[in-house]
């Protein structure tokens, strides 16, 4: 049986805690917010080298994640997810370094970037830094992210 | 253009184009040996877990003993699932596998099996050996999956090399050390070789502080095929400094 596991994590400090958690991103203002999101997701579909997960995220953005993992034996692996959040949903792709292959949950980081967004985040975009664990047996993922959110 | 210069121009093209092939033939014409490569899955299934049964053999231009092999750049399709094949959880150190063989790896390093057909001259005779195989994954050099494969022959010589190899995206590359025959003779030369990657294998995890045995995914092939096939293609390198190519085509699965 294939499991999945993930975890997405956007962790940042421009604002103070209460103001994120509440704050609509897209707001007519341009701004800067430091988000944290944490979630596990369920392995769904693979396409060889492509492994895609799904799965409940919570922190500053709630939502569901899809996670697009794509891993063809080079250390560089690449993410490209969906959080779909109240009120809208963010785009990101991250490319990161995966270490000790040969082990059962190899690691893996990189630079992620927030590329667009629909509803409420359809301005949105940032940077950040994506870490994670992928599980070699059952396909699971626990992908952790550090960045900034612009709107 | 008058029909004086087309004629001229053709000649030309005509004479280029011959060059050409002449300069792409060449360096596979003046090999000494040849190469035959093949391919199979199962299961044959797109979009489905397989092991993937490679085979290749090599023979001297006109007979005899060909020579001692030194290296395989062996390319596969580059979105064939070897990384998330789940194959090599574990990693094994070659100077285990060389000096106690697959048996004293963990058994989540092995990847696969096979054999091959070795031969060397034992003046004036050419005597044949067959090795078994073992695909191990080795210690990650660059975050890349090593691939090891130890060959262990019983009769009539009792011996084991390990050949190291990197797994790249599409692409399999080992080096082949050499193997000395009698003294004064050629090295030994493998002529066929056999090798599943996946297969039955069995691995073992911790659950619930239990140790429980699973069989790992395999090699995940992708849900669609090619126009004309899956295509693998191998340069096999010899100690003589010639090459000789193989390719073979994985039709397309229904």
């Amino acid at each position: 049986m294939r499991k999945a596991l993930a975890a997405l994590a956007v962790v940042g400090g421009a604002l103070p805690l209460a103001a994120r958690a509440s704050a609509p991103v897209a707001a007519r203002a341009s701004r800067t917010v430091g988000v944290r999101d944490e979630g596990r997701l369920r392995f769904v579909a693979d396409n060889a080298t492509q492994i895609i997960d799904e799965g409940h995220v919570s922190g500053t953005l709630p939502g569901t994640a899809r996670v697009d993992f794509t891993y063809n034996g080079s250390p560089t692996v690449t993410a490209r997810f969906v959080i779909r959040a109240a009120g809208g949903s963010l785009y990101g792709r991250a490319t990161c370094r995966l270490s000790n292959p040969t082990s059962p949950m190899p690691s893996f980081r990189g630079a992620l970037a927030i590329t667009g967004g629909s509803g409420r985040y359809s301005r949105a975009h940032g940077s950040g830094e994506l870490f994670g664990v992928f599980h070699r047996r059952g396909y699971a993922l626990v992908v952790q992210a550090i960045g900034r959110l612009r709107d | 253009m008058t029909a004086r210069g087309r004629s001229a121009l053709l000649a030309w093209t005509a004479l280029l184009i011959a060059g050409l092939v002449a300069a792409i033939a060449a360096p596979l014409a003046e090999g000494a040996q040849t190469a035959t490569l093949d391919v199979k899955f199962s299961p044959e299934r797109l979009g489905a877990p397989t092991a993937i049964s490679f085979g290749f053999e090599i023979k001297a231009v006109g007979g005899g003993l060909p020579s001692a092999l030194s290296g395989i750049d062996f390319h596969y399709p580059s979105d064939f699932g070897l990384g998330t094949s789940g194959l090599g959880v574990a990693a094994c150190s070659p100077a285990t596998l060389s000096e106690r063989g697959p048996k004293a790896c963990p058994r989540n390093s092995i990847m696969g099996a096979g054999s091959a057909i070795a031969r060397f001259q034992v003046s004036p005779e050419i005597s044949e050996e067959t090795a078994n195989l073992a695909l191990v994954a080795g210690p990650s050099r660059g975050g890349y999956i090593d691939l090891l494969i130890s060959a262990t022959g019983i009769s009539p010589i009792a011996a084991r090399v390990v050949m190291a190899g990197l797994l790249l995206p599409g692409r399999l590359r080992f080096s082949v050390p050499l193997v000395p025959g009698v003294p004064e003779g050629p090295d030994v030369a493998v002529v066929r070789v056999k090798a599943t990657i996946g297969g039955n294998l069995t691995y073992y995890e911790s659950r619930h502080n239990k140790r429980v045995a699973y069989h790992p995914t395999g090699v995940l092939l992708p849900r669609h095929c090619p126009h004309g096939g899956f295509r693998f293609n191998a340069t096999f390198s010899f100690v003589d400094g010639t090459q000789a190519q193989a390719s073979t085509v994985v039709r397309c699965l229904r």
